[in-house]
């Protein structure tokens, strides 16, 4: 596709792109032509799962201190099956405060939101931890952190906040279970979950 | 000096004078031009601000004479381009009607159809259409 190739930036962005059903989860993907191709495979939409849901879900697997298994979680298995990206956002330790040298890569996620081509989408903007630390303070870490970056997204970089929804899922969607404190587990998932609305219809054709 | 009001006047002076035709930032370049030249006084001096928040600005105007005045210019120009770029991308459907109606009648809205009309027909169109588009990053 022409349109997409002009996507490539010279943006050095670390992103894992996963199409959904994918099976290598932690591809890594270095344009912004990724994320579009990433956000833009709607294929498995699934009305059920709301940003209320997954938080649900979450606070239920700390209230009840579930076991972590070495499979994925049942959280981590139903967003599996949605459009997504995944991309590392630098934070300070212990806060959500978005470094600087991620400032680049909200502007690029803005970027793909605000092509024609997703415009008409909604995002759930997911926020993940390893294991290290507690659990609970993972969680609202977690939430923490997916807020700031839906902060920055609406008023930096003008999206439109009727499209994005924040959720922290701390320790409980883990990217590799069988490496709970892995590094490569703190990352941040954005899916695609649906549309904003119906599109108009076309412009008649000029009555000659 | 972080000389915010003196870059935000040469901004305005170079928008007036015919920097129309220049392109706008990606939204990618803008933040990564904030990081690069206000980073380091972020990190040093507002640490505790967000971008976003609000008072990440404030708190490097606060700042002034410590933080270096490329980093006032560089601010000062991304939120430019970003807020021209917002402008192009909510302005592009209206601006372009004419020409959508002239090239693209009957194309059914969304996922890019009409744009990729546009540009395949961007011989045609109207110079206002295709300034729009490149100013909206969607060229």
């Amino acid at each position: 596709m022409t349109r997409m190739t002009r996507f490539v930036g010279g943006l050095a962005l670390v992103a894992a792109l996963s199409a959904p059903l994918a099976v290598a989860q932690a591809q890594t993907a270095t344009s912004d032509r990724q994320i579009m191709q990433g956000l833009s495979a709607v294929v498995n939409d699934d009305p059920s799962l709301t940003a209320q849901v997954l938080r649900q879900m979450a606070q239920n697997a700390v209230d009840k201190n579930l076991p972590l298994t070495l499979d994925k979680s049942e959280i981590a298995k139903r967003l599996d099956k949605l459009a997504q990206i995944t991309v590392q956002i630098q934070f300070a330790l212990g806060s959500a405060i978005i470094r600087p040298e991620s400032y680049g890569t909200l502007g690029a996620i803005a970027d793909a939101m605000h092509h024609p081509i997703l415009l008409n989408y909604r995002f759930i903007v997911v926020g993940n931890t390893d294991t290290t630390g507690t659990r609970a303070v993972n969680l609202k870490l977690s939430q923490q952190r997916a807020d700031a970056i839906v902060r920055a997204l609406v008023t930096v970089f003008d999206v439109s906040p009727d499209r994005l929804e924040a959720v922290g899922l701390g320790q409980e969607a883990l990217q590799v279970p069988s490496k709970p404190q892995d590094p490569i587990n703190r990352r941040v998932q954005i899916f695609t979950i649906g549309t904003v609305g119906a599109m108009p219809k076309p412009v008649p054709t000029n009555a000659p | 000096m972080f000389r915010f009001a003196f870059a935000s006047a040469a901004l305005l002076l170079s928008v007036m004078t015919g920097a129309a035709s220049a392109q706008t930032m990606s939204y990618a370049e803008a933040g990564a031009l904030i990081a690069k030249s206000c980073g380091p006084s972020i990190e040093r001096f507002c640490a505790k601000d967000n971008l976003g928040s609000g008072d990440l600005y404030q708190c490097l105007q606060k700042r002034g004479n410590q933080v270096p005045d490329q980093c006032g210019a560089d601010y000062q120009n991304a939120l430019a381009s970003i807020a021209k770029r917002v402008a192009a991308q909510r302005d592009a459907f209206r601006i372009c009607e004419p020409s959508i109606r002239e090239f693209c009648a009957g194309v059914q809205p969304g996922d890019a159809r009409l744009l990729d009309c546009l540009l395949t027909a961007s011989k045609v169109v109207a110079p206002t259409c295709k300034q729009v588009l490149l100013d909206a990053g969607w060229q």
